[in-house]
């Protein structure tokens, strides 16, 4: 026998208990597991790319840049090609069906990222043929029960047609599938020569720019170029990869990493009080047997090590279960949902099985080194 | 451990005073009791229910500590030591056989009789071989591998002296050791702490109430009232 062992048989000798609070260790950690590999994989980003770069106006996502600036930043020798894009936003029947409309110019935009979107030189020959055609992604079109050649009208939350009304008809070209499954395809794509005809207001404006940088130009240092291009300018920018725009896009509506640590953490307490409170009836019930390994000759720092280990041990097996059920979700559930099990999570994982033993440990362990024997001895 | 100063008694209590605080009042049960025991010697202490008889047995095992007086055992004064200090004296003077035997009940009693030698330097192999050898001394040899429960009062009590002796103390202290025991068992005990007193030289304080228990010591003290009265044993 050793003193890891003496510990593991403290734990194992109500074995229901010590199973429930296992149990209850691997469904936090499993929730902590999946949770972390969404935000590590998904939030839509994890499709996102850091080599494109989006430039927007410095002073919001929502002031319009003139379409002039354009010409300076192609002139940039770093950037391989640039485009502009305008987004619509919109409703199609009832107002709370909303989509996206992002009007720019195909053809450039396949060369920009047409291979992560879908594009083929197809779709952009299709889209090509008439101003008001548009190309839906795949999730879009399956989420509406679109097909190729469909018309449809969608109701601009704000802007207006030069004839007054906000109801933009189009007809859909073809339907973009995107590179793979965690690229968000839940948008459409529009003509801007079109869509900038018609509208009434901010004519000759884009909200961004698309820019692919040169082969071997680092995107960040590109994008601090075209910021300090236009730092004094009318217009100042701001240059972010598209996964920094998404990042930063999600956060705000809600910082849904934000939302995850509350969900998790409150889970993570509730753990904590329930496993504190057993640990310390499970050591006040073994009050007695304390009192008889102080008598021994353990001293306390030995008795604190043993009650430590225990709920070390608890928080070991299920943490362990927890996050091998987290990475078979992972696996089981593929690509689709954009769970990633990094060494991150893990090391992560690990150090809050470690962190929640020994707070979890730390009153019980407490109470159990400061018990007089004496004491101790007296509850039998 | 060499007894220098010719002579000296091995457990020396002078003065002790020792009382208990039950709401303000307190209790005295020691006003300055004296006390020396001479290594190797064989001690019972006999007395009435609440005399102290416990009271005292745990003082000299340093898990309760005198109000005053001082308290000698070979060359350390348990009185002026601190906890940790009497902790590891504990593991390295002292052996203790409880009356209720007090094994933990999720460990076999080889485990029970092992935990000792966790607090020394000894390999997993040199400690199997010591239990081995003490449950072979107390007769449960082969039996290493039972749980408590299913032992008998007898048997359990075997394996505590086995705990108890596993680390080699000088010292043994035995708080009623056969107060739940039948009369067989009680003696197969009796003659077994006798054994280690006359043949490897433990010092034995044994608090009884069993006339007949105390009759296997060389000394028995009576404690009343806060003090002792003795009798010289005849044997
Ligand atoms: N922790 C304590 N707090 C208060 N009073 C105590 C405490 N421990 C012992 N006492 C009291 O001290 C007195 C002596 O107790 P002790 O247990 O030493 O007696 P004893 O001689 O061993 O009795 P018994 O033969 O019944 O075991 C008793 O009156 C007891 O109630
Ligand atoms: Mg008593």
């Amino acid at each position: 026998m050793t003193f890891v062992r003496l510990a593991g048989k403290n734990a194992w000798r109500k074995p229901v208990r010590s199973v429930l609070l296992v149990i209850c260790v691997a469904v936090a950690f499993l929730i902590y597991g999946l949770t972390a590999c969404f935000l590590v994989g998904s939030q839509g980003s994890a499709g996102a790319s850091d080599d494109i770069l989006g430039v927007m106006s410095a002073a919001g996502r929502t002031q319009p840049l003139p379409l002039a600036s354009m010409v300076r930043i192609a002139a940039d020798p770093g950037v391989a090609a640039v485009t502009y894009t305008t987004r619509l936003r919109g409703f199609v029947g009832v107002e709370n069906n909303v989509v996206a409309v992002s009007a720019t110019d195909p053809r450039a935009l396949l060369g920009i990222n047409g291979k992560e979107l879908g594009l083929t030189q197809r779709l952009v020959d299709a889209i090509g043929k008439a101003r008001d055609r548009v190309l839906v992604g795949r999730a879009l079109a399956d989420a509406q029960g679109w097909t190729t050649g469909q018309r449809v009208t969608v109701t601009a939350v704000q802007t207006a047609r030069e004839d007054g009304g906000r109801d933009w008809r189009f007809e859909i070209a073809g339907i973009f599938e995107g590179d793979n499954a965690s690229t968000d395809t839940y948008f459409m794509i529009a003509r801007y020569d079109y869509i900038n005809a018609a509208r009434a207001r901010q004519k000759d404006t884009a909200d961004a720019f698309v820019v692919r940088p040169r082969d071997g130009v680092p995107p960040g240092e590109l994008a601090a170029r075209i910021d300090a291009q236009f730092a004094n300018s009318a217009a100042p920018t701001r240059t972010q990869s598209e996964k920094q725009f998404l990042d930063a896009f999600l956060r705000q509506y809600a910082d849904v990493g934000l939302i995850v640590d509350l969900v998790v953490g409150t889970s993570f307490v509730t753990l904590l009080l329930i496993v504190v409170n057993t640990m310390v009836f499970a050591v006040r019930e073994r009050r007695f047997e304390i009192g008889v390994l102080k008598t021994l000759g353990f001293s306390r720092h030995r008795i604190l090590v043993l009650v430590l280990g225990e709920t070390l041990f608890i928080f070991g097996v299920g943490g362990a279960i927890g996050l091998a059920g987290a990475r078979l979700a992972t696996e089981l559930a593929g690509p689709a949902l954009g769970l990633v099990f990094s060494a991150l999570v893990l090391a992560k994982a690990a150090g809050l099985v470690v962190t929640l033993g020994l707070l979890t440990g730390a009153l019980p362990a407490a109470n159990a080194m400061r018990t007089p024997i004496i004491t101790a001895f007296r509850t039998r | 451990m060499t007894e220098n100063l010719n002579h000296q008694p091995y457990i020396d209590l002078k003065g002790i005073r020792k009382g208990y605080r039950i709401g303000k009042e307190s209790i005295p049960i020691f006003s300055g009791l004296d006390l020396t025991i001479a290594r190797s010697d064989f001690v019972a202490v006999m007395g009435p229910s609440g005399s102290g008889k416990s009271t005292l047995l745990n003082m000299l095992a340093g898990i309760d500590s005198p109000d005053g007086g001082q308290l000698r055992i070979g060359s350390n004064r348990l009185d002026q030591m601190g906890e940790s200090a009497r902790s590891s004296w504990r593991a390295h003077n002292m052996g203790i056989v409880f009356q209720f035997y007090n094994l933990l009940p999720m460990l076999t009693a080889a485990e029970n009789v092992e935990l000792p030698l966790l607090l020394k330097p000894l390999s997993a192999r040199q400690r199997r071989v010591r239990v081995e050898a003490v449950l072979d001394l107390v007769g449960l040899a082969g039996r290493g591998r039972q749980y408590p429960a299913l032992m008998s009062g007898g048997q359990q009590q075997r394996v505590g002296i086995a705990r108890a002796i596993v680390a080699d103390p000088a010292l043994l202290l035995c708080d009623e050791p056969t107060g739940d025991l039948d009369r067989t068992s009680a003696d197969e005990v009796l003659a077994m702490l006798a054994f280690l007193n006359r043949d490897l030289g433990k010092t034995i304080v044994m608090v009884t109430h069993d006339p007949h228990a105390a009759r296997q010591a060389r000394r028995t003290l009576h404690l009343d009232k806060g003090q002792f009265s003795e009798q010289r044993s005849a044997a």
